[in-house]
């Protein structure tokens, strides 16, 4: 330290319980150390397996409770997972009874056509984790310790590829084989579909392996684009043929369709063998950086699953998105004030038009709603629909609420701050109930028969149910853990966590409540007032509170001063 | 000398997490154009002294009152007043270098926002970095950006919690002496730090914080 700054100590007036004596410490004497220096001679080959035998063992030598133990700690949420199982087999396998006998056109059409799109829907999704995650990845602690030391990366890594190669058959399979079960294909047709889903998404999960050690994407992102955009063709299909307007002879070839799709499964199978060979050759010069950027995003989505935080999810995928993008060409913004933040917004849409896509993904679901018969519940699904659409869209407002720093840097209320962030979105809600409209004033024969201005009311409850669903999806607080734990079969849990599951659709159900009960559509108009006022930050907890507090230390001064006041000294005789 | 009016005036301020107490019965006033450094050792309360002047920390007794107003977050007057660098700065994530700035300048009402922009763009060295995410930028330039926001904005006091922390030498020299330019301009300071530099060119005050951390026994 300086002179001065000694000199300046020293003049400080001590600071009333918050200044305190420094003592000089007594002189050490240097600790007598001893240095460990490896013998000089050739260290023995690494054998990977043992090595991950061993840290396998290290694992198991830190866990606390058994399986068993586990097991019998959860015993009530496996016995509920099983009923509901079986319940949802039971009801499956009754749909898929029922479904068979339907010969209408609507039926035909789904019958072929949703199956289909499931299929191809997979394969997107399975490109498109595989993309995300590696597949192939390794953890921070494994990047550090294992991957500087002289071992072999393929035959550490090879075991990998059995997670994502199982999940994306797993996942696909089960999810076809549901969709096409409901839609009433025949038994042989529904194992001939799925095993086309698993195969072709375990094919592509080891077609991106494949590629990650020549980090290439090219090839992964194309596919990925004609796999999404041909399932949404067959889902518009769908609905074409249910609305009438196409007619039911398009999809008339279920029958080939059939070897069609165990032809595909086989040479999925053919594929996925041949994938694997090329990727177990390449492993060995996958790159470390590669390997660890999915381990940390895996890490870190663990982390935010385990507080059920959905938004600390998409927060990570967004900033990694951002972090690839890397640079941006900067453009000057307009306006003075809360004017700025409306406009950098507008800026947002045409630097990102890839969320335009969500959006009008979501406007196909109140026309598939109508068409589908689904009159009464459209606004709910639909509302549902528009949250996950305009999440992407509210990213200025997830930023300011997500912690307080940015926020106080304007000089702004927090309503008026939230109000500001949520004008663009609410532009965009507004063009999609417009858009959505004939879908709620009725377009398929036997869908909906609202007059137009009931139609019209309807569509614009389900866009200000669908904005304020997705305004409290991004700003809704961490779970707090130093609250009162709730007592469950699983453990203690804090109350907040159960409500992160439900957080959006519980805004969405509460307004669309009274369209869905037959009520008058002011009624939702009102409620959703109140959500808006409450939502966008006007009753501010922290701020009533402290406002509270205060109110509470001037009265408690002002009766110690009145208290005072009233000490009157005994006159003396 | 009749003693200026305190911009910030902390009387009696007390924090505690669970039965730890952290910060016990402090008091500070600051005018305009002192700059006060807090020092102490590694838990004293500096951060959270600082954290409850800004107010993201309530405190569990004390009033805290800038420009004789009391000490909320969310007072826009206090928004538009105080100025901060402590560590729960966000950024947005698809915004830029040079719009962070340009947003922060023009939500502050300032007309000539290009002109500002640029300039505090030069100051802190980030012109190559103008175009680029936030999520790409260096832990150094990370920081450089904090004070640029803190720096681009109208402020009548600036609270600063380890400004130095990741920057290179000529950093902490460029902070130190754009610190007393701002102090000699009639700015308040109020910042937390080690570095000695910093604490011996900027401070007019230096308060310790001693060891007041104590662990109450439970009952």
């Amino acid at each position: 330290m300086s002179k001065k700054s000694r000199k300046l100590i020293r003049a400080t007036p001590a600071v009333e319980n918050a200044a305190a004596e420094v003592t000089p410490e007594a002189m050490q004497p240097a600790p007598e150390r001893t240095f460990f220096f490896l013998p000089d001679v050739e260290p023995v080959e690494v054998d990977e397996r043992e090595l991950h035998d061993e840290m396998k063992l290290w694992r198991h030598g830190r866990a606390t409770r058994t399986i068993g133990q586990l097991l019998a700690d959860s015993y009530v949420m496996l016995f509920s997972v099983v009923v509901i199982g079986a319940m949802v087999v039971s009801v499956v396998l009754r749909a898929q009874a029922g479904m068979t006998g339907c010969n209408t056109e609507a039926c035909a059409s789904g019958r072929l056509l949703l199956p289909s799109a499931m299929v191809l829907a997979c394969y997107a999704l399975a490109l498109g984790m595989a993309a995300l995650f590696g597949p192939v990845l390794a953890s921070a602690a494994e990047g550090s310790w294992l991957m500087d030391a002289p071992i072999s990366r393929r035959r550490l890594l090879r075991g990998r590829l059995v997670v994502p190669l199982v999940g994306s058959f797993g996942v696909a399979t089960v999810f076809t084989a549901l969709v096409g079960a409901l839609s009433g294909l025949s038994w042989l047709q529904v194992v001939a579909w799925s095993a086309a889903a698993g195969l072709g998404s375990s094919a592509l999960v080891a077609l991106a392996a494949s590629e990650q050690p020549l980090e290439r994407t090219r090839i992964l992102k194309t596919l990925q684009v004609i796999f999404a955009s041909a399932a949404l063709i067959l889902l518009l299909v769908v609905i074409g043929v249910a609305a009438g307007w196409l007619p039911v002879s398009v999809v008339a070839v279920a029958g080939g369709a059939t070897w069609l799709l165990a032809g595909l499964a086989v040479v999925a199978l053919v594929a996925l063998v041949v994938l694997l060979r090329v990727t177990l050759s390449r492993l060995e010069s996958i790159r470390r950086a590669r390997l660890l950027s999915g381990g940390s995003l895996v890490s870190g989505m663990q982390g935010a699953m385990f507080a059920l935080d959905f938004g600390l999810i998409r927060d990570i995928l967004v900033e990694r998105r951002m972090i690839a993008k890397g640079h941006v060409k900067p453009t000057r913004g307009r306006g003075l004030g809360l004017m700025a933040l409306v406009w950098r917004d507008v800026e947002r849409l045409r630097r990102s038009p890839s969320a335009f896509l969500g959006l009008a993904a979501s406007l196909f679901v109140p026309y598939a709603a109508d068409a589908l018969r689904m009159v009464q519940l459209n606004p709910v699904i639909s509302g549902l629909a528009l949250v996950a659409g305009l999440v992407p869209f509210l990213g200025s407002l997830r930023v300011l609420t997500r912690t307080g720093g940015l926020a106080r840097s304007f000089p702004f209320k927090t309503a008026q701050l939230r109000t500001a962030a949520m004008a663009v979105p609410a532009g965009l809600a507004l063009l999609w109930g417009l858009a959505a409209s004939p879908a709620f004033i009725g377009i398929a024969r036997s869908g909906a028969d609202r007059s137009v201005l009931d139609g019209l009311s309807a569509a614009l409850v389900t866009a200000i149910a669908g904005l304020l669903g997705a305004v409290r999806w991004v700003t809704a607080k961490k779970v707090d853990f130093q609250t009162p734990m709730m007592a469950t079969e699983s453990g203690a849990m804090p109350p907040t966590l159960l409500f992160n599951l439900f957080r959006g659709f519980d805004m969405v159900a509460l307004i669309t409540a009274p369209l869905i009960l037959g009520f008058p559509a002011y009624w939702s108009l009102v409620i959703a007032t109140v959500v808006f006022v409450a939502l966008r930050g006007s009753f501010n907890a922290e701020d009533l509170r402290a406002e509270q507090e205060a109110a509470k230390r001037e009265l408690a001064a002002s009766k110690k001063a009145a208290t005072d006041r009233q000490k009157i000294p005994r006159p003396t005789r | 000398m009749a003693r200026k009016t305190p911009v910030l005036k902390v009387t009696n301020l007390t924090k505690a997490f669970g039965p730890v107490v952290i910060v016990d019965g402090f008091n500070l006033e600051v005018a305009a154009g002192e700059a006060v450094a807090l020092t102490g050792r590694n838990g004293a309360g500096k951060s959270t002294v600082l954290r409850c002047i800004v107010g993201s920390e309530r405190p569990d007794d004390g009033t805290i009152e800038v420009n004789g107003t009391t000490v909320s977050e969310t007072n826009p007057q206090i928004r538009r007043d105080v100025a901060t660098v402590i560590d729960d700065l966000d950024f947005f994530p698809d915004l830029s270098v040079v719009e962070h700035l340009d947003l922060l300048a023009r939500a502050h009402g300032i007309r000539d926002a290009d002109d500002a922009v640029d300039e505090v763009l030069h100051e802190v060295q980030l012109v190559p970095q103008s175009g680029q995410l936030p999520g790409t930028l260096s832990s150094g330039q990370r920081r450089r950006l904090a004070l640029a926001t803190a720096f681009i904005r109208p402020r009548k006091l600036l609270i600063l919690d380890e400004p130095e922390q990741r920057l290179d030498t000529e950093g902490v020299e460029w902070l130190a002496d754009r610190l007393v330019a701002e102090r000699q301009r009639g700015l308040a300071i109020v910042m937390a730090s080690h570095d000695p530099t910093l604490v011996d060119r900027v401070a007019t005050r230096i308060v310790r914080l001693g060891d007041r951390a104590e662990v109450l026994a439970d009952e």
